[in-house]
């Protein structure tokens, strides 16, 4: 029976990222923020600080789980024992959403620790999806799924991101993280139209948010999250929000994190734009 | 190539990245004009190890002061190629860095180096190691529980450490040199390598106090003992400066010895 003051049903409004540099200034000031997300990988261990502030925050807000481990385009097996540990976790934290990414980060047992492409193709949408049905079952709870930024595409592919994604959420019934600045970045990466990818996601299956900022190199944009939200994720995220309704938002920042007030600005824009929409 | 020849050709790529590894990651990969598949695959190889090094540059930050962050991600490229990441947590990443850093040729003169390199990792493993009171069952009995041992018993007591506790010896005063290279450290800022070795134990006290101890040979001796399980009676047997009476219970006080089990004569 969970303990918590907020039970982990709903969520609404943009949340914050949370980030070990402003644990302080959250327990001090106990601030006015909807939600938190943690990223589950950084409370996985046995004991530690970590999962006792984790749980110190889960007493004040509710909380999303996002993770980067569940590795689900990998051809490896599913690794259980990561599962049984997010289990664990999400047993403990009663996070409102559990996500990860269509990627994969692991082969042969060894981890990039990075969310690497796919092709979109037949195989590769059976693949996935029978492991996101897998860890569905596994942790006896629907994920959210989010779209990756990419650098990389395949001459198999044959199929649209988007065409993926919608065949994703058919075959396995999860939900769906947008993340407006992979798309972003992957439009201008692989010169496609982002409105245009809009259009091709399930808008029944949008559950959350992402908006973070890229960096802009010679011939590409980085996904970095160590910038401001640029002016067309900005514009491309109205044209979400019109479309989907007002998605509980998160600002993801996580190199060169700000002070926990610019952080807070960052995400008081994104509330902005939800009130119009709500 | 199908979807798993061709993650496993990407890795090769990515971690070894001879000529022919790369062309076989990139089979079947677009590339542009502005960006060929080879940019490409260099893209991700700069993410990949751009993130593992700045994880590891987390774990060890001493390290990487004391070499550069340019000979630091050197290294850190070496290191991958030679140990890769068996975990989805990349803070389980690091465990062999020392021992290879031991083995880094251009590291050789830097001889503290593989020590200072150890004793952050032992921070950084007692920094998350489990919290006895999150333990749902305690590998031992509380100390408060030894008044009710019965003195014909009291031979077969094995003491144990606080879970996050490690013991580490060094030729070179490496507590010192990770000292004044923290960040906080105000004083003296040179160390001497000539003030010799040191033992040190690295662990977490019950209230979160991270501690690096200093301990004489005596002491050294008499935590290994009890790190390795030994029997009381055999600890009661070995020679100390300072009778057991004296040496014990402090560490009892303080938390570092935290239980104990009755183990076989």
């Amino acid at each position: 029976m969970s303990s918590y003051k907020f039970k982990g049903h709903e969520i609404q409004g943009a949340g914050l990222g949370l980030r070990s540099s402003h644990y302080q200034e959250i327990f001090d000031t106990k601030p006015d923020v909807p939600w938190f997300e943690l990223l589950s990988d950084n409370y996985m261990s046995d004991g530690g600080l970590p999962i006792i502030r984790a749980e110190k925050i889960r007493e004040d807000y509710p909380v999303t789980l996002h993770g980067v481990g569940m590795s689900l385009g990998s051809t490896d097996p599913l690794n259980t024992d990561y599962l049984s540990k997010l289990k664990a976790l999400t047993d403990r934290i009663e996070p409102t959403y559990v996500s990860d990414h269509i990627a994969w980060v692991s082969v042969g047992g060894k981890y990039t620790h990075d969310l690497l492409p796919l092709p979109y193709t037949e195989e590769t949408l059976h693949h996935i999806s029978d492991r996101i049905s897998q860890v569905q079952e596994f942790l006896g709870r629907k994920i959210l799924v989010e779209n990756p930024s990419s650098y990389m595409t395949f001459d198999s592919t044959d199929m649209t991101e988007a065409e993926f994604i919608k065949g994703i959420t058919q075959r396995t019934d999860c939900d769906l993280l947008l993340d407006i600045n992979n798309i972003y970045v992957s439009a201008v990466n692989h010169d496609f139209d982002p409105y245009e990818y809009l259009k091709g996601i399930p808008s029944d299956r949008v559950k959350e948010i992402h908006l973070a900022g890229y960096e802009k190199m010679d011939n590409y944009l980085f996904d970095t999250h160590g910038y401001q939200v640029h002016p067309p994720v900005w514009d491309l995220y109205r044209a979400a929000l019109k479309q989907f309704g007002a998605i509980p938002t998160l600002i993801e920042w996580d190199t060169d994190v700000p002070s926990f007030t610019t952080l807070r600005q960052e995400a008081k824009k994104a509330e902005q734009q939800l009130k119009a929409f709500s | 190539m199908n979807l798993k020849e061709w993650q496993e050709a990407f890795y090769k790529g990515i971690f070894d990245p001879t000529q022919e590894n790369i062309q076989h990651a990139c089979h079947g990969v677009n590339g542009t004009e502005n960006l060929s598949s080879e940019d490409r695959l260099g893209i991700y190889r700069g993410s990949i190890l751009g993130g593992i090094t700045s994880g590891l540059t987390g774990i060890f930050p001493v390290c990487e002061k004391l070499v550069g962050e340019q000979y630091f991600t050197q290294m850190v490229s070496g290191y991958l190629k030679q140990y890769p990441s068996g975990s989805p947590d990349l803070g389980n990443y690091g465990e062999h860095l020392p021992a290879y850093i031991s083995e880094f040729e251009p590291a050789k003169e830097l001889v503290y180096l593989p020590d200072v390199a150890q004793l952050e990792w032992l921070w950084h493993t007692a920094f998350n190691a489990t919290d006895i009171n999150e333990l749902s069952s305690l590998p031992f009995r509380p100390v408060s529980e030894l008044a009710a041992i019965q003195p014909e018993d009291q031979a077969l007591i094995q003491f144990c450490l606080n879970p996050s506790a490690s013991l580490m010896q060094s030729n070179f005063p490496v507590h010192q040199i990770w000292g004044v290279n923290q960040e906080d450290f105000e004083g003296e800022q040179t160390v001497n390598l000539d003030d010799g070795g040191v033992n040190l134990i690295v662990w977490r006290s019950q209230d979160f106090g991270m501690r690096i101890d200093v301990l004489n040979d005596d002491e050294l001796k008499f935590l290994t003992a009890i790190q390795k399980g030994k029997l009381f009676a055999d600890i009661a047997g070995m020679t100390f400066s300072l009778p057991i009476s004296e040496l014990l219970p402090p560490y009892i006080q303080m938390g570092l010895i935290a239980g104990f089990n009755l183990g076989k004569q």
